[in-house]
């Protein structure tokens, strides 16, 4: 299995879907970079040269951020915000969703499991 | 959708104004603003804002971060007072 961008292993995909295994890289970005590189979309990744694969994984690195970095940058910035107090980083400290979804029903990716409440309509229908 | 690039940051002129004035006069004061989507540049940086909510103005002093926020992401126009927690004794319905 062929090594990119230091941790990632592309299993026997070809090299566009392979690429998508990296955080930080998906479908369009990982066109962009075979484009760039003159390396055909179709290829697998195990019968991708060496210096092909050193080419890519140098070219990546030096280009994007992906992995580990852009966690920590993504976390660095929810923590920006909750410590300034704009009203993105309170819903980040609510559990709430961020970008103006309704909460009266659905959300339930940030909000968690339901909780029933007794005595709202909905329940009282049902009893 | 966002704002165009072309245009740069929607800045409240008068409200810039008054800051700069402030700089100018070396003074610092409080300045009530209803300007809410006007967009923190970094000539507002350590002066104080009253920012309106549609009720009350939230005192806000602007720090480096929150350059590039809008001033109304501070001032928020909803209150939320939590759900009962756990549920109290029911009461009879007719």
């Amino acid at each position: 299995m062929p090594r990119i961008a230091g941790i990632d292993i592309p299993a026997d995909k070809r090299i566009v879907i392979g690429l998508t295994y990296v955080y930080g890289i998906g479908k369009a970005l990982s066109q962009k970079i075979l484009k760039a590189l003159n390396i055909e979309e179709n290829i697998r990744a195990k019968d991708l040269h060496e210096d092909q694969l050193s080419v890519l994984g140098a070219y990546i690195e030096k280009n994007f951020t992906i992995e580990g970095q852009l966690r920590r940058q993504e976390m660095q910035n929810i923590v920006r915000m909750k410590s300034i107090g704009c009203y993105r980083g309170m819903r980040h400290k609510l559990g709430l969703p961020v970008r103006g979804q309704r909460t009266r029903t659905n959300a339930r990716t940030r909000k968690g499991r339901k909780k029933t409440v007794a005595g709202k309509k909905s329940v009282k229908e049902l009893g | 959708m966002s704002r165009s690039v072309k245009k740069g940051p929607y800045i409240d002129s008068k409200l810039l104004k008054k800051v700069l004035k402030q700089k100018e006069k070396g003074v610092s004061e409080f300045i009530k603003t209803w300007a809410r989507s006007c967009t923190i540049v970094p000539e507002f940086v350590s002066h104080t804002f009253l920012v309106h909510n549609g009720k009350i103005f939230h005192k806000l002093f602007i720090t480096d971060d929150m350059v590039g926020h809008k001033l109304g992401e501070f001032s928020l126009t909803r209150t939320f007072k939590a759900h009962g927690g756990v549920k109290k004794k029911e009461t009879p319905h007719g």
